[in-house]
């Protein structure tokens, strides 16, 4: 026990002072660190938004939206419900009156209701929300219902084959872009912290050279090294985290502000997974990179 | 150091056993009553070099064909030229350096298959100063000390005593808040014994030990060295002070151009041959 408390201290102490004693790289390897798990934590915020959005799509994808005309009539209306109801390839139709569409339309997020009642009619067309068995077929039926007299013309379904398309491909895109980028940055802080470990080496290079003569572990040479560098890791972390953890809620936001229509949400669960993972980076860049560090440079 | 501290090593180190007692009278006269026991009991050498060769990378021949025993408690001097090859040999006992041919064998074990990691352990047995003193300027004479047990996992408990007990070998009592700086060389010298003995080593290396001092402190530091070989433990001290050699009288191994050319119970710096020139 006394002899394992006298290595942490030791390890400790000397991390500390190794840390001080070449302070500029030490905070250049600090700043470096946090770049990266700032560029991890966003990225993982951001694609794990994009998922969202993606999930929420998809369940709308098997379904569309037909918009029936003022003018329609509820027994023509419920005729061409029947109609549809008889396709084989539909599972299910709902008849969504234009008061349904006027309620569901003041439930969405982030919008002023009073804007609809300063119109004074309702401006909302009712629809059949159809539901596809298959959504490839999703297609063929936008197609046929567009040409029914009963259908409004603008726009006569809310159908949109490439929406969900596109937001993969930019999760995707940002996915790729996001891992080089962490890749690249990944592999430039392993270095700095691999640097501030030599220099910390160079710097105590006589006490090194005295603790080999006397009996010291090889171990017991590299605890404070690595120290140093969980030092430098732990550090970046807590900024990087400090930043992801305050600015998130924030950021969502103003961002749902901005984009009315998209379905962003806050997620605080997530959040917390995308903290620790940083943490855990960062603890994860340090050791490597100060083990590279002491690798080369104790072995004889 | 005190005078009388002093005193009683110089009088251990030339304490006479009647001869027939041994064969080899200069080598037990430093501890009458262990020598005979060790002579009755013959026991392997602590350090044996057999047939050994060093090569460095870049060529060099360092040794040839050394072959040497150390018996325990024994008091040696390593002599010759610069570049003969004394301090390769003093880096192949705690194997810094590996020898290229040959056996080394140190406290029984065959330093070639001694694996990395009981290197330290080795390292703990063996008492080493050099003639930079190798002491780090930002401790004091006590963390100086006390690092050596600090670095090497002894249990802090009993660091303080320890590290007073040694000092006062060396003497050096009162000094120890003092930074090397504000010590005389010899005063550093003793520092680096003291750091070498915290651990009881059963081999002490010394390599040109007076080698940055004046003739009187040099004395000094050799009957420090008398007085730890007093005590039991080996030494082997490669020097080129060739005073303290030619009055001394102790074993004397020369080596030149990396061979051993003389091994003398009661030698002297110079072989007899040499001498009378």
């Amino acid at each position: 026990m006394h002899r394992l408390w006298n290595r942490i201290d030791f390890a400790f102490s000397s991390a500390w002072q190794n840390f001080w004693r070449n302070a500029a790289v030490s905070v250049a390897s600090v700043l470096i660190v946090w770049v990266v798990l700032l560029a991890l934590g966003s990225l993982l915020l951001v694609l794990h938004s994009l998922d969202q959005i993606v999930a929420l799509e998809k369940t709308k994808a098997s379904a569309i939206s037909v918009y029936l005309a003022d003018t329609t009539p509820l027994s023509s209306a419920m005729d061409f419900k029947l109609h549809l109801e008889q396709d084989p390839r539909v599972s299910n139709v709902t008849y969504v009156s234009k008061d349904q569409a006027l309620a569901r339309f003041r439930q969405l997020p982030a919008l002023d209701p009073s804007v609809i009642d300063t119109l004074g009619t309702n401006p909302l067309p009712a629809s059949l929300d159809v539901t596809v068995k298959d959504i490839r077929d999703l297609g063929a039926i936008d197609q046929e219902v567009r040409n029914s007299p009963l259908v409004d013309k603008s726009p006569a379904t809310n159908y949109e084959p490439n929406v969900i398309d596109k937001i993969i491909l930019l999760a995707r895109v940002a996915g790729i872009a996001g891992l080089v980028l962490i890749i690249g940055l990944t592999g430039l802080s392993v270095f700095i912290i691999m640097l501030t470990i030599r220099t910390a080496i160079y710097l105590r290079r006589k006490e090194i050279e005295v603790m080999k003569l006397v009996g010291a572990t090889d171990w017991f040479v590299r605890w404070p090294f690595i120290v140093e560098g969980l030092i430098v890791g732990v550090a970046g972390a807590a900024v990087a985290v400090l930043i992801v953890g305050f600015g998130y809620r924030p950021a969502v936001i103003n961002l749902q502000s901005v984009l009315i229509f998209v379905p962003l949400a806050f997620d605080p669960s997530y959040l917390r997974v995308v903290l620790a993972a940083m943490l855990g980076f960062g603890l994860l860049l340090g050791s490597v990179g100060s083990y590279l560090g002491v690798r080369r440079f104790l072995k004889q | 150091m005190g005078p009388a501290r002093r005193g009683i090593g110089f009088r251990n180190g030339f304490v006479f056993v009647p001869a027939t007692t041994t064969t080899q009278p200069t080598r037990t006269t430093l501890l009458p009553e262990k020598a005979r026991v060790a002579t009755v009991i013959p026991a392997a050498p602590q350090i044996s070099l057999d047939h050994v060769q060093k090569t460095y990378p870049n060529g060099t021949v360092a040794l040839r064909d050394v072959t040497l025993d150390i018996p325990k408690q024994d008091f040696v001097f390593l002599v010759g030229p610069s570049g003969a090859g004394k301090s390769t040999l003093v880096r192949l006992l705690i194997r810094e350096e590996k020898a290229t041919a040959g056996t080394i064998r140190v406290e029984g074990q065959d330093l070639s298959r001694l694996k990395r990691r009981h290197l330290p352990y080795l390292r703990r047995k063996i008492g080493m100063v050099f003639q930079d003193f190798k002491l780090l300027p930002n401790l004091t004479v006590f963390q100086n000390v006390g690092f050596a047990l600090r670095v090497t996992e002894g249990a802090l408990r009993h660091l303080k005593p320890k590290v007073e007990e040694v000092l006062s070998i060396v003497g050096l009592e009162g000094k120890e808040n003092k930074f090397p700086d504000q010590l005389s060389g010899g005063e550093q010298q003793r520092v680096a014994i003291a750091r070498a003995l915290v651990h009881d080593p059963r081999i002490f290396l010394a390599d040109e030990p007076t080698g940055n001092l004046d003739p009187a402190t040099s004395w000094e530091i050799i009957q420090l060295l008398l007085q730890i070989n007093a005590r039991g433990t080996t030494v082997l001290m490669a020097t080129h002070n060739r005073e303290i050699v030619d009055v001394m009288r102790r074993r004397v191994v020369a080596i030149e151009g990396g061979q051993i050319v003389r091994d003398e119970d009661a030698g002297g710096y110079h072989a007899p041959a040499l001498e009378s020139h």
